[in-house]
């Protein structure tokens, strides 16, 4: 830690790592008032770890980002490189998902055999990045729950009035659930 | 009553009817500033802070410090160990209209429901018709008119009148050890509606010039189980609310009315500015979702009450949306009311929103009512959490609305994760448990009671960059115990423990793991003529405790329980060797030590458990979810997590987290490096071969949601769920159903 008023990229890096002490930790905590621009820093420690130059807009997940691609759109990407498609559009089904249904497929992971979750009432679904497989979610629902878009950011919005840098590209149609737009495709396949 | 305490005795309040605005006058006035300017009661400059913020600040002081010092002194009149060991109480002052100035330490949410109570009070002229003086005392335990979560949450509310008007309310509250419900405890589990929840009071005048009619306690002595400890609790509150009644006369008295008119007004939107500041300097602006489920079974065991004796699937769903004003957290699409212990109401439900976000956004200022305004909340009109039938059973609330807090407090991490505060980002679970009951001791004695001890403190989630620790969360109160074993011993008379120890491997697995839960045995021993349990649960195994895991990781298990009745104890006493957990249990029976004539474990709640001389209950809760893909945990966390006991399972932990190790000839687990990077690879390689795309899953699901193929309670539930827009849009623009698909609703 630097001083009160700003927050180190390496005790940031520390914190992205795992590897930050309690003492620092509970420091981070109890700031009276948030240090206004970890965002950007952060940013910075992220972009410094990303194996690919595309600009980080936000981070997702402990491997998931959005992302600005060569192409100048806003894509979700994992750490490994691959894309999963338009942030607007739940990222999970550009996934590979394992499903847990039976008590035996359930007891690999939860333990001890009683705190398992009921089949039939839920089941388990893994969510895989296609490329390298890691696990970027888990769902634990009733069968025929639909997928949950668990956060879509609303990124001008952000950038605008949250921190004062308004995106390039912004517009005010950008904040839009597009996840539709998929299983239309989808379903025209079906029919 | 007059009580002694270091701001001396307090004097017994004159007779002075209220003769300013009424009740009713206050409210439309106060709602009506509020909406046309934004700010609380039109205060749109803090005039009193910014002229003089030492004065200002002194008074506010004065009041937090009067609230502070009710329940630091009242709480050693009770006897209930859930309010004087733990953090099963609270006081409160309130504007004339309830809405909250300060509350001490306890269950600090327990605020969202002052301004209902008064309200229903001043919408049924109680000022006007029946009079409130100086030092009434009002019990509230309802949730249609008082805003009550549950029954066994108990309110006193005693109004401040100062010159012919009501000033505010001081409120005090604890959770009852016992609340006189049908089924024993202060969680009617199997309650149909709100008459079998017990003792259920709408706002109700049971005292005057702070002291209590002689009436009310006969009111505890026959119509709960438990009436000593009740009794005992009812003077705590109203101790507390004197002090605070004592403290505020005071304070107006050397402030001037004038003053605290003015003052209580810009604190409350002081802290209300502060807290929608807080909530743009901590999230990211977008739509944040997440869901639980509960399951109810009351089926074969509701024939008495035949519409009741169904099984419930509960759906919980709710978003998260920030916005100009503060954010707006919306439950629509989540299941309708039943005819089961588990509906809340408006009230009810704030109580466990504000949860997470007193905690997420009024750490740095003064806790009131701001809140309440910052966060605007939803609750679709016939659902679960807004009844369109009156007399729903709300015993058991809490069971599923913590999960509701849950997804709350869940975006709040999300959005703290993206904006780089990792400090603040962790997996919040509300994994509780308790049971309750009654009995009857050899000499006829009988008894009611409540174990709050998982309560009172659970594991709490994985940061995103360590484990979760266990017992010191209890999303609920800053006060995480779990109290004393010997206190609750003494409420039991025939039950013992055994054991009471954290249970390993019971966590929501990831990179870093939950904190783990917690796990008792229970020894009955000379239970007399009769003792008998159930028990209650902030979700059950049967399904997770929330619904999503945080980036790849594993929600938190839900509790379970077992009843191992007709054992072989004393051979095992004997011996020296007897279980001091689930596992333990579990794994003596496997091994055949422990002989049990009638197991059986519970992922549901259980019906009601006699238990004769050496039965054993025994329970698991409080674990709580992981944060992160399972294959990226440091191989040296697994290897302490095996050597320090707190995985008991090396294959289940090697498979989990990819790691292979090997005790050395002390028994010590030592990493085998080469072969975890090899173990992670091919547990990779798996994961792609047992996975299918997500465009392939689909097609697959959705010809099962076409079908229909799901268990009939599933099916009810999304009949239900669908019977709102919101979710019904969500749920047919995903599944590309045709328009006239539908749920038959039964």
């Amino acid at each position: 830690m630097t001083d009160d008023s700003g927050i180190s990229k390496e005790l940031i890096a520390q914190l992205i790592a795992g590897q930050i002490d309690d003492d620092n930790a509970t420091r981070l905590q109890r700031l009276p008032r948030k240090d206004k621009d970890r965002f950007f820093k952060y940013i910075e420690v992220l972009q410094q770890r990303a194996p690919w130059p595309e600009q980080i807009l936000l981070r997702l997940g402990d491997k998931l980002f959005v992302v600005r691609n060569a192409r100048n759109e806003r894509v979700v990407k994992c750490e490994c490189g691959k894309e999963f498609g338009d942030y607007r559009q739940n990222w999970k089904l550009a996934c590979r998902i394992r499903t847990r249904r039976t008590l035996p497929e359930m007891l690999e992971v939860y333990d001890p055999a009683p705190a398992c979750p009921e089949p039939g009432w839920q089941e388990i679904r893994e969510f895989f990045c296609p490329d390298c497989a890691t696990q970027h979610a888990v769902e634990v629902v009733a069968p025929g729950y639909p997928v949950v878009f668990e956060m879509l950011p609303d990124l001008d919005k952000f950038y605008r009035d949250y921190l004062d840098r308004p995106l390039p590209d912004e517009a005010p149609t950008w904040y839009a659930d597009h996840t539709e737009v998929v299983t239309r495709t989808w379903a025209s396949l079906v029919h | 009553m007059a009580v002694a305490n270091d701001l001396g005795m307090v004097p017994a309040p004159a007779q002075t009817t209220p003769t300013g605005p009424t009740l009713r006058a206050l409210f439309a006035e106060r709602d009506r500033l509020t909406r046309d300017t934004g700010h609380y009661c039109g205060v749109t400059e803090l005039t009193l802070r910014d002229a003089d913020p030492i004065k200002y600040e002194r008074f506010y002081n004065k009041l937090h410090a009067a609230v502070l010092a009710a329940r630091e002194s009242a709480r050693f009149v009770a006897a209930s160990p859930g309010s004087r060991e733990m953090g099963e109480c609270l006081w409160g002052i309130t504007t004339p209209e309830g809405d909250t100035l300060a509350v001490s330490l306890g269950f600090l949410s327990h605020t969202a429901i002052f301004p209902v109570a008064v309200r229903y009070m001043a919408n049924n002229d109680y000022d006007v018709n029946d009079g409130i003086e100086d030092g009434d005392v009002y019990a509230v335990s309802d949730g249609k008119t008082g805003g009550v979560p549950h029954p066994g949450d108990f309110y006193s509310f005693v109004p401040i009148c100062v010159e012919g008007e009501i000033a505010g309310w001081a409120v005090g509250i604890n959770h009852l050890m016992e609340n006189g419900a049908p089924v024993a405890g202060s969680w009617a589990t199997f309650s149909v509606d709100t008459f079998m929840d017990g003792l259920v009071c709408p706002p109700m005048r049971t005292g005057r010039k702070l002291k209590q009619e002689s009436w009310w306690k006969a009111i505890w002595e026959r119509r709960t189980r438990a009436s000593t400890m009740n009794i005992l609790d009812d003077k705590m509150r109203l101790a507390g609310c004197a002090m605070i009644h004592h403290a505020t006369h005071r304070l107006i008295d050397e402030f001037g009315l004038q003053y605290y008119k003015r003052a209580i007004r810009e604190v409350i939107e002081e802290s209300r500015r502060m807290i929608v500041d807080n909530m743009r300097a901590l999230m990211v602006p977008g739509l944040y979702n997440g869901c639980a489920f509960r399951l109810v079974k009351y089926a074969g065991l509701q024939n008495v009450w035949s519409h009741a004796n169904k099984n419930t699937l509960i759906h919980i769903r709710a978003s998260v949306e920030p916005n100009e004003n503060g954010l707006l957290l919306d439950t629509e699409g989540s299941s309708r009311w039943g005819y089961h212990s588990y509906n809340a109401t408006p009230g009810g439900v704030d109580c466990a929103v504000f949860l997470g976000m007193i905690n997420s956004f009024a750490h740095n200022t003064k806790v009131t009512a701001g809140i309440e305004l910052a966060v605007q909340r939803h609750y679709a009109y016939g659902s679960i959490y807004n009844p369109d039938y009156e007399f729903t059973s709300n015993a058991n609330l809490w069971a599923q609305t913590v999960s509701v807090n849950s997804i709350g407090f869940n975006a709040v991490s999300r959005a703290a994760f993206a904006r780089g505060y990792l400090e603040e980002a962790f997996t919040v679970d509300g994994n509780w448990g308790a049971f309750q009951g009654a009995g009857t001791t050899a000499d006829g004695s009988s008894y009611g009671f409540t174990n709050f001890e998982w309560l009172g403190g659970t594991g709490r989630g994985a940061w995103c960059y360590k484990d979760g620790e266990p017992l010191v969360w209890a999303a609920w109160s800053q006060i995480a115990t779990i109290g004393d074993a010997e206190e609750f011993e003494s409420c039991v008379p025939p039950l013992f423990y055994l054991g009471r120890k954290l249970l390993p491997g019971y966590f929501g697995y990831g990179k870093y793991r939950g904190g783990p839960g917690n796990s008792a045995v229970h020894w009955c021993v000379q239970p007399g003529k009769h003792i008998a349990l159930t028990r209650p649960n902030g979700g059950l195994s049967c399904t997770a405790s929330v619904g999503l895991g945080m980036s790849g990781a594993y929600p938190g298990p839900g509790s379970f329980m077992i009843s191992a009745r007709g054992t072989n104890l004393p051979e095992l006493i004997a011996e020296g060797e007897t279980p001091r957990d689930a596992r333990e249990l579990l794994e003596q029976i496997d091994a055949g030590r422990l002989t049990v004539k009638n197991l059986e474990i519970w992922k549901t709640d259980c019906p009601e458990l006699a238990l004769k001389d050496h039965d054993l209950f025994v329970d698991a809760a409080g674990s709580s979810g992981g944060w992160g893909d399972p294959l990226d945990r440091d191989p040296a966390l697994v290897i302490k997590d095996l050597n320090d006991g707190m995985a008991p399972r090396y294959a289940f932990v090697s498979r989990m987290h990819g790691v292979v190790a090997a005790q050395d000839a002390s028994g010590v687990w030592q990493l085998d490096t080469a072969a975890t990077t090899a173990k992670r690879a091919e547990l990779k390689r798996q994961r792609l071969a047992e996975s299918i795309p997500a465009e392939a899953w689909w097609q697959a699901e959705r010809t099962k949601v076409v079908n229909k193929d799901m268990v009939p309670e599933v099916h009810e539930m999304y009949a239900q769920s669908l019977s709102f827009a919101k979710f019904d849009g969500e749920f047919r623009r995903f599944w590309q159903v045709p328009a006239d698909f539908a749920f038959a609703r039964e």
